[in-house]
């Protein structure tokens, strides 16, 4: 017993559900800590009588409030989040469709920006004082400090305003497409937010890799491979980044929740279909379900990454597994 | 201190912090009033374009003589009240360039001057002679030239009160206006006001949370320390934005709960900080000194411990301000602040909402977003500058 508590597998996942139980019940409390019957949270008056009837079954809302929490993890468990008051659909019908365009947003923005800005971030080390790492800290400064949504306002206002060549909002012409000329329009708007993206990603990665790798280059190891004078390439990535991969990847995944801060963001400039916009209409528009589920949903996102991040660490880095501190 | 001095972002932040306080206070009027027509552009730019222009008839000021070398402008209004010392029979008179005098107003034998006049007006255009679909502008501004607005009788002087004459023009103020007409610099100095408010209360607040977070987890360790840590990496694992969202949703949208939200949810890296270098200095021979003496823990936290740690604290504030900031700006943006609060996520909120980027309106977006970099960068630097003078170990790095 004592052994499967040290284990840091089992530990890891510990962790994770014991967030997932503390946002289920920030969840659950957070639209019942509310002035009014917590009723009006879950059903809208203007619901159907067979819906009302459905929904009371469903979170058991005549029941004692421990059997109602009960009842409520097992609705969010299985994705049933009950009805939006606004399109009076269940919320599952709607989130479902924005997800895929939130992915796709969010997964090729980071994917470049992680890939542009190690590969700069590499570069920089190698060049200490030029004008690349220059631009490198310039960016990662931007990055710390200029908001997103003004950059991407500014965008808009270029290529949307001044240079009319791409579309200032939406996910899709009105009316769409379609056959292959659907996947082109949707490429066609996504880029600008994609572009933004990157745009204010890449700065923090190129900086985050180049101080790991100047960490690096003052290790022996590098000294002793320019002594046995192998090719300055094979040093910059076959040891130096090498070396410095573990970090890279843990931060990979840590980095993964933060961009969903960004697809609230970006999906509300550019009028996207997506989640982000989705939680902030229901927020806005006081749609208590939609705005738990969407919730709900980037935060298991968000607990998914952080407990890949954990496993790819203890994979990557066996002191981390065995409980030993690092140095 | 004599490096922070030597500091750009220093001064730029002791002239944002003076700009806020002192600078809302030389506007008059109050920042909601409409000074010129919705969407005017900064007076500097397009100097072919009409200008927006205020005037006043005073006590002492009968008359008023300006200059216009510009198209005629799509409107004028002129409204107030004027008193004068004896009852009279008064008119309101513009006289343009060509000698040509037109009467705007009058009054029948009273001791005051009522007016409130719109270019566009019905009544207005029919008293000028026009048909209701004729633009009377054309008629008020023929040429370029100097124009004069006075009363008559010259010898009539006003006792009290005033009449206000605006020539609507699509050229206005230092900052041009906004969709209401407001004046996109006043709006710029309030902004100030809030971003440095709620940041620095919320990362205030913040830290003094994360400091005893961090101070008592460090120095009681074991089950305390456990408990306190997994709640700190409890809290980091939800997601950052859309939790505040929620909160801001559903508690209010005020400033104070704003500054509360905002601090619940970052405290934590402080904590970390602070518990290691607790950690660490709780072994040092000066703290076990201190036991042998038998000094309380609570003296030895905050009168030594906290101490200790307080340059690091610093720097950690500084760096602290620029989140809170920038998550102040991006919830107002989201539209989830106070709208009567002016601050300058909501006025890029505001532009976005009314299409400032489909107009090409540049002046609503560009000075509030370059104020929110320019004051993130400002204590990011400081906090960097703080955090060498407490650790020289980082100096250098870039330059060497």
């Amino acid at each position: 017993m004592i052994k499967l508590i040290k284990n840091y597998w089992f530990r890891r996942i510990v962790g994770s559900l014991v967030v997932l139980l503390v946002v289920l019940i920030l969840n659950f409390f957070l639209f019942r800590i509310m002035p009014g019957d917590p009723v009006s949270t879950i059903i809208d008056p203007h619901f159907s009588p067979q819906a009302k009837q459905h929904l009371r079954a469903q979170f058991g809302l005549d029941l004692p409030l421990y059997q109602q929490f009960y009842l409520y993890v097992k609705s969010l468990v299985t994705f049933n989040f009950g009805q939006s008051f606004l399109s009076q659909k269940p919320v599952w019908e709607e989130l479902r469709t924005r997800i895929p365009n939130t992915v796709f947003l969010l997964g090729t923005a980071f994917m470049l920006s992680a890939l542009l800005g190690i590969w700069l971030g590499v570069k920089a080390a190698q060049k200490r004082g030029s004008a690349l790492e220059k631009v490198v800290l310039l960016a990662g400064s931007i990055s710390f400090s200029f908001p997103s949504f003004f950059v991407q306002l500014v965008l808009l206002m270029i290529f949307g305003w001044a240079i009319p060549i791409f579309p200032i909002r939406g996910s899709l012409s009105v009316p769409p497409p379609s056959g292959m000329a659907a996947l082109w329009d949707f490429l066609w708007h996504m880029t600008l937010p994609i572009f933004s993206l990157v745009l204010l990603g890449f700065g923090s990665w190129a900086i985050y890799v180049r101080n790991l790798m100047i960490k690096t280059f003052s290790e022996d190891y590098i000294l002793l491979a320019r002594a046995k004078g192998l090719p300055e390439n094979k040093i910059l990535w076959g040891h130096a980044f090498r070396a410095s991969l573990p970090p890279i990847v843990t931060m990979f995944l840590l980095a993964l929740p933060g961009i969903l801060s960004g697809a609230v963001i970006t999906e509300t400039v550019f009028s996207l279909h997506g989640v982000g916009k989705f939680l902030l209409d229901s927020i806005l528009g006081h749609d208590y379900p939609a705005a738990g589920a969407a919730f709900y949903l980037l935060a298991i996102i968000t607990i998914i990454c952080n407990l890949t991040a954990d496993f790819a660490y203890g994979l990557v880095d066996p002191r981390i597994r065995l409980g030993r501190k690092m140095e | 201190m004599k490096r922070i001095l030597r500091r750009f972002s220093f001064w730029l932040l002791i002239g944002f912090i003076l700009a806020g306080i002192w600078g809302p206070k030389c506007f008059k009027s109050s920042a909601e009033t409409q000074v010129a027509s919705p969407f005017s552009m900064p007076l500097w730019v397009k100097k072919d374009t009409s200008p927006t222009m205020s005037l006043a008839l005073e006590p002492k000021r009968e008359h008023v003589q300006f200059e216009w070398n510009w198209e005629a402008p799509p409107n004028i209004t002129i409204w107030g009240t004027a008193k004068f010392e004896k009852e009279t029979s008064a008119s309101l008179i513009l006289e343009n360039p060509n000698g040509e005098t037109i009467l705007l107003a009058q009054n029948e034998g009273n001791t005051f001057l009522a007016v409130d006049v719109d270019g566009r007006d019905m009544s207005f255009k029919m008293g000028l002679g026009l048909s209701p679909f004729d633009d009377p502008m054309k008629e008020l501004f023929p040429t370029k030239g100097r124009y004069t607005i006075k009363l008559w009788p010259p010898d009539l002087k006003i006792k009290s009160g005033a009449i206000n004459i605006r020539i609507e023009g699509s050229r206005w103020g230092l900052l041009g206006t906004d969709q209401r007409g407001r004046d996109v610099f006043h709006l710029f100095l309030l902004g100030i006001r809030i971003s440095l408010l709620v940041g620095i209360s919320a990362t205030l607040l913040a830290t003094l949370l994360g400091v005893s977070v961090g101070l008592v987890a460090g120095y009681a360790g074991g089950l305390v320390d456990t408990v306190l840590m997994r709640i700190v990496d409890v809290l980091l694992a939800i997601p950052g934005l859309p939790i505040l969202m929620v909160l801001a949703g559903i508690w209010g949208k005020g400033l104070w709960q704003l500054v509360v939200i905002l601090s619940i949810f970052s405290w934590m890296g402080t904590a970390r900080t602070i518990r290691s270098l607790t950690l660490s200095l709780r072994e040092s021979t000066f703290v076990e000194g201190l036991r042998a003496l038998g000094a309380k823990p609570s003296y030895i936290m905050f009168r030594h411990l906290l101490p200790e740690s307080l340059p690091i604290l610093l720097a950690n504030i500084a760096l602290g301000v620029p989140s809170a900031i920038l998550a102040e700006a991006g919830l107002s943006f989201l539209g989830l602040s106070d709208p009567r609060i002016i601050s300058w996520g909501r006025m890029l909120n505001e532009a976005h909402g009314f299409g400032a980027f489909t107009t090409g309106a540049w002046w609503l977006i560009l000075p509030p977003g370059i104020g929110i970099s320019l004051i993130c960068l400002a204590f990011l630097d400081l906090g960097r500058t703080l955090e060498e003078m407490a650790d020289p170990r980082l100096k250098g790095g870039a330059n060497k």
